[in-house]
């Protein structure tokens, strides 16, 4: 008898609704990493149009590092993997999930554990940084709309963490 | 908190997505075997340890992942610059 894969999810699938901010899991998705010396060579190889400044985001392929980035595809896409040329194209799709959050408080829950000056970020914008402890992938789509994406082990504890502090943020004055 | 100029992501970033990666611009021998115990100790083990302006290494963990170089103040902890690894001390 054939196993069933079964996905299982490490955070609620419910989203988590406070008074200026929702938490929600974001739908599976495809992940890939690119790395390459040779931008050009990396956007022939895989058709994708690179940003070349770490933290561009151009359509849904984010600029990480001088010769790293980051596509992320609806799920069950594919992407050449450029055998033979001299790229990495790395399927890690399962490797993190995504939460989104939207509201008027989204930066200031974000700010409760980032370092980062989360309010005044630009957007579009995405970078890895650290949410407390844990390294995470912030992306600003716009004003009141963030993504983190965490690797899975680490998302259980991030979501507590995010629910908490919107939770706590509730009590306070805006 | 410390903020930290990244020569690569070309912002100010907080200290906390760094790392620290020892003194800087120490070349590897090009012939290790070649060497005698103390000058394998010397490479390996024997540092600067500089009161005032130090040369070191960092690695932008968090971020864009990179190692570059600074020049920090060791007793204030004030970072004087940072720029690329692989460019000439400064």
């Amino acid at each position: 008898m054939a196993d069933t894969p079964v996905r299982s999810m490490p955070v609620p699938a419910e989203p988590a609704v406070f008074s200026g901010v929702t938490i929600a899991l974001a739908a599976p998705c495809a992940r890939w990493s690119l790395r390459a010396r040779d931008a050009a060579l990396l956007e022939k190889v895989t058709g994708l149009k690179l940003p070349r400044k770490i933290g561009e985001v151009v359509g849904e392929t984010v600029c990480l590092g001088p010769d790293e980035w980051l596509t992320r595809a609806p799920a069950g896409a594919t992407l050449p993997d450029g055998a033979g040329e001299k790229v990495a194209v790395v399927d890690i799709a399962e490797r993190a999930l995504t939460l989104t959050l939207s509201g008027p408080a989204a930066a200031r829950v974000i700010a409760a554990g980032c370092p980062r000056d989360v309010e005044r970020l630009p957007f579009p914008y995405a970078s890895r940084t650290v949410f407390e402890g844990v390294e995470v992938l912030l992306q600003r789509d716009a004003e009141d709309a963030f993504t983190i994406e965490v690797w899975r082990s680490f998302a259980p504890w991030l979501w507590t963490a995010l629910t908490q502090a919107a939770a706590d943020m509730e009590h306070l004055p805006a | 908190m410390i903020l930290i100029h990244c020569p690569y992501c070309d912002e100010q970033r907080p200290g906390l997505e760094f790392a620290y990666a020892g003194e800087a611009h120490i070349a590897r021998p090009a012939d290790p075997s070649a060497l005698s115990d103390e000058e394998w100790e010397r490479f390996l083990f024997i540092r600067a340890n500089p009161r005032g302006r130090h040369h070191e290494r960092w690695r932008h963990i968090h971020g864009c992942a990179r190692f570059f170089n600074a020049v920090r103040d060791t007793v204030s902890d004030k970072f004087e610059l940072t720029y690329k690894a692989g460019e000439p001390r400064k």
